[in-house]
């Protein structure tokens, strides 16, 4: 076994259970075993004897128990159980490479720590890791493959592992890296401090001030069923309280786990006839809130809960670090139930001028319906919507610089405002964050929200149900390029037909290819979440592949010839069918045996006629082709029709 | 020389592979199948000067290189020449001296030339060095150091002739005889023009790989406490052109590189348990017999 191999093998199962470490998810006392990868392959690189089969059959018992014992009761979870035993069996391994054999169940459980690892994280790092396992791997099965082939010692293997394996890596990059992220991902994303951006946070201040950015990252892609139009709030958040310079939600504590009925989570029993469906693949935000149109009733996921707070908010557990995908179903309307609380009514301490101001606006109105309605249009129309703020006056708060100073600001403003002149005069009232509208994307028939949509708009507590109210005027937004929005359709087939292929679409697949063959199994399913899945899609894809998989032979292949010319080729074509009459013929017998096994045999003049012309060709200096070929196939006949094998 | 050591053609043709690969050649060999006599038949087929030096336990350094004296006459120092000073000289049991008179012969072995006092002295071309030794189990030996082996090209056996060459041996004359009737068939420059023949021999890459592996192998081998060196390797190609060479071939195969290897590494290896030059060569068949042969 060559050095090069021990050490790519080596290497592919220290990135495997590194994959893991930096996912943060395993548990560190689960994984200490990974340590023994340091002693065992310090051995193994150094060409020690392997561990005495004994204790690495007593050690792959424990290894099991331990295993069983984790997922019932350690972790209690069988992914982390897995993740952690093969961490173990890597450890383990690596005391133990005796065959080539050991050496691929190495690549294989490093591949499923990865696959794992890709579950648990979507860090940046484990980005990097992949592409190193990668590259690590394809030189790896290359070289093996030579092996397998009895080349691997020669200098001649190197070129085409070093091409294949850069080849790969160019591939990988295009499919993985820049096709689903150039738009945005790592691109648009603007992570500096100090900048205000727009975007949605759980919390809401006026600390900052300067121009405020429009950031086009996209937030959500959204597949809506019926043909709905606008405009859509994607409800987020509600804020309830404020201290003058910031907005929280006081309710975090008072979550509920939706029960599961059927595939779905569900908030309320509702009519499956009269609901919304939206397929919605969010990407990831600092944040557990996930949005949908109002008023969300149901949501289905993969994931293992979603939770409910009070003010009709939806949760998931844990903030995602990566994409997640869900259908929610809404019916539709412009309020929702609700029941007073005096948590709507706070105001913060200074709150004089604001008071007066609201009271002002709706001295002639009577109800509460039409007091709102009246501050709302009393915003819309004497302020102006602007991101560029400049900071108050000493001692003036910056809602106060709105309404009385400045004049102008964005939605935060209006909304914040709106919200504080409602609880001045008595009408219980919250702010909502999420995502207004959605460029609708032509090319895939989908909404794309960005970071740039998002808004705050005022939720107020009339009649026993909350109403929402939009005193932000509308701005018009600048339309997206159409190569945008193309190459946003390209991510998005990305992420829906590749990424995001899911037991949802297993299950949709299924039910479609039942219609296609016309069983009746499937009729009588509830609505489908739209975007139903195309046959064509698998096949244009299994044709790529087969396709690039076909150039990477061809190149190979070509590559061999050139490096060895019909000279190799044809001494290959005869050892091999010498062998197959029975002749020990092995990588390491030199023409000389080939004469002297041969010896007797009725084709022996000519083999040694051309074994001198090959050798002349190929060691020689003498670079003419020209008979090789023929003299080849001369002797390949004369061998194939020789009498019997004569077995040594 | 076929008619002196008959049966032997193999040996003989290494023999020559030395002498064309501007090498050194130790023989080892129990006594009495015909060591001397090779050596002596290798000179005599040459139009070259020969010397035989008996190397025995109480011989210097100065017996072999030469001494200086001073010239009653001239009334000066002179240097007089010591047997080292002729084409082929022939170093008879060389195990059978201490390791300091062996050690006399390093630098002539590998630099073609000697230093005495304060002069060098340039030793005439070709110049090979034929050193006979018997095994080192056998009593009265020392056993040579190993930058003396390390500067013999090749190292060879003869072993028993065939039973039909055997009796052919013992009915006929005494060998001396036979040697006595031997012509010279090529000059001294017809040998230095096919030594520097040989040493323009083409050796393809993938040979020079294979070449390179087998002495990386021999580095690797876990039951190899040294391995060979790379003044070995240099001598490994230079002994696979002259191999080739006397093939008639003016490029070298991987034949021939296989067919040397135990000849020129195995007494340049020291083997973890301690073992005879022999097990050492069968040692070096096995790393040749694990690598492929390029195709």
């Amino acid at each position: 076994m060559s050095t090069l191999y021990r050490l790519l093998t080596a290497a592919l199962a220290l990135i495997g259970c590194a994959s893991l470490a930096i996912t943060g998810e395993i548990r560190p006392v689960m994984s200490i075993s990974g340590l023994a990868l340091i002693p065992g392959y310090y051995r193994f690189l150094r060409g020690e004897s392997h561990a005495p089969v004994i204790v690495i059959g007593l050690l792959s018992i424990v290894e099991l128990v331990i295993f069983l014992f984790d997922a019932v009761a350690i972790s209690g979870d069988a992914f982390l159980a897995v993740a952690h035993l093969t961490i173990a069996f890597q450890a383990l391994k690596s005391f133990d490479l005796k065959e080539p054999w050991d050496n691929l169940q190495v690549y294989f459980v490093s591949l499923l720590q990865l696959v794992i690892a890709s579950e648990l994280t979507n860090s940046l790092a484990f980005g990097v890791v992949f592409v190193v396992f990668l590259v690590v791997l394809v030189a790896a099965m290359v070289l093996s493959h030579f092996m397998k082939e009895g080349r691997a010692e020669t200098a001649s293997v190197k070129g085409p592992v070093y091409v294949v394996t850069v080849f790969t890596l160019l591939l990988t990059t295009f499919l993985f890296v820049v096709i689903p992220r150039t738009t945005h991902r790592f691109i648009g994303k603007s992570y500096s401090r100090g900048m205000h951006t727009t975007g949605f946070s759980e919390r809401m201040d006026f600390v900052s001030f300067g121009n405020v950015k429009l950031d086009p990252a996209v937030v959500m892609r959204v597949e809506m069923s019926g043909d709905l139009s606008g405009p859509f709030y994607w409800r987020g958040y509600t804020l309830d309280r404020f201290d003058g310079l910031t907005w929280q939600n006081d309710l975090p504590r008072q979550r509920i786990r939706l029960r599961k009925n059927g595939d779905q989570f569900i908030s309320e029993p509702y009519d499956t006839n009269r609901s919304v469906a939206q397929q919605i693949y969010l990407e990831p935000l600092d944040s557990e809130v996930i949005f949908g149109l109002s008023q969300i009733k149901g949501i289905r996921t993969d994931l293992y809960s979603v939770m409910q707070d009070s003010a009709g908010n939806f949760f998931i557990p844990g903030k995602s670090s990566r994409r997640i995908r869900y259908a929610a179903y809404s019916v539709l309307s412009d309020d929702l139930p609700g029941i007073s609380d005096p948590r709507y009514l706070q105001l913060p301490a200074e709150n004089r001028k604001i008071a007066e101001l609201a009271r002002e606006i709706t001295r002639n109105e009577r109800d509460s319906i039409r007091k709102a309605r009246a501050v709302e249009a009393y915003l819309m129309k004497n302020y102006a919507y602007s991101l560029s703020v400049s900071s108050p006056p000493a001692g003036v708060s910056p809602i106060e610089d709105f309404l009385f100073r400045s004049k102008k600001g964005f939605c935060e403003h209006y909304a914040t405002a709106m919200v504080l002149m409602l609880r001045s005069i008595g009408i219980p009232a919250r702010v909502v964050t999420g995502f207004i509208g959605g460029d609708r994307n032509a090319y895939g028939g989908y909404l794309i929200v960005r970071r740039s949509d998002a808004h705050s708009w005022v939720e107020a507590l009339i009649g026993g149900r909350w109403k929402r109210f939009d005193p932000t005027p509308s701005v018009s937004a600048r339309r997206p390029q159409s190569v945008m929005l193309m190459l946003d359709s390209v991510e998005m087939y990305w992420a829906r037909y590749i990424v995001g292929y899911s037991s949802m679409d297993q299950q949709a697949l299924v039910e479609m290819l039942g219609r296609l063959f016309g069983s009746g199994h499937t009729a009588g399913r509830a609505k489908e979440a739209p975007g139903t899945f195309a046959l064509r899609h698998i096949l244009y894809s299994a044709l790529g592949v087969t396709l690039i998989l076909a150039v990477l032979i061809f190149v190979l292949r070509k590559k061999y010839r050139r490096r060895h010319g019909p000279a190799t080729a044809s001494y290959l074509r005869i050892r091999r069918a010498l062998f197959r009459k029975g002749f020990p013929i092995t990588s390491s017998t030199t023409s000389d045996d080939i004469v002297s096994l041969t010896a007797g045999a009725p084709y022996s003049s000519s083999l040694r006629q051309y074994l001198d012309r090959y050798r002349r060709r190929r060691f020689g200096l003498q670079k003419d082709d020209s008979d090789i070929r023929s003299l080849a196939e001369q002797v390949i006949g004369e061998i194939r029709s020789s009498a019997r094998s004569r077995k040594k | 020389m076929e008619t002196v050591l008959q049966g032997k053609g193999g040996v003989i043709r290494m023999a020559i592979v030395a002498l064309l690969g501007r090498g050194h050649l130790l023989i080892e060999d129990i006594p009495g199948v015909g060591k001397t006599t090779l050596a002596s038949a290798l000179a005599r087929s040459m139009d070259c000067s020969f010397r035989r030096i008996q190397f025995t336990s109480d011989l210097l350094p100065t017996d072999i290189l030469g001494v200086t004296i001073f010239n009653q006459e001239t009334k000066e120092f002179e240097f007089r020449q010591g047997p080292v000073f002729s084409n082929i000289v022939l170093a008879d049991e060389i195990n059978r001296t201490n390791p300091k008179t062996q050690s006399a012969l390093l630098e002539a072995m590998s630099e073609h030339r000697i230093t005495t006092e304060r002069t060098t002295l340039v030793l005439p071309e070709p110049f090979m060095v034929i050193a006979t030794q018997n095994p080192v189990e056998y009593h009265g030996t020392f056993p040579l150091p190993e930058s003396q082996l390390d500067r013999f090209m090749l190292h060879i056996t003869i072993g028993y002739p065939l039973a039909e060459f055997e009796r052919r041996a013992i009915l006929r004359q005494s060998s001396f005889e036979i040697l006595e009737d031997l012509q010279p068939v090529v000059s001294r420059q017809e040998i230095v023009r096919m030594q520097d023949e040989a040493g323009t021999v083409f050796a393809e890459d993938s040979v020079v790989d294979y070449l390179m592996q087998i002495v990386a192998g021999t580095r690797n081998h876990p039951e190899i406490r040294l391995g060979a060196s790379t003044r070995g390797a240099q001598f490994f190609l230079r002994a696979a052109r002259a191999y080739a060479y006397s093939d008639g071939r003016d490029f070298v195969l991987p034949d021939d590189v296989k067919a040397l290897a135990p000849l020129v590494l195995g007494h340049r290896i020291i083997p973890r348990a301690r073992k005879s030059i022999a097990e050492s060569e069968a040692l070096i068949e096995e790393i040749a017999e694990s690598l492929p042969v390029p195709l």
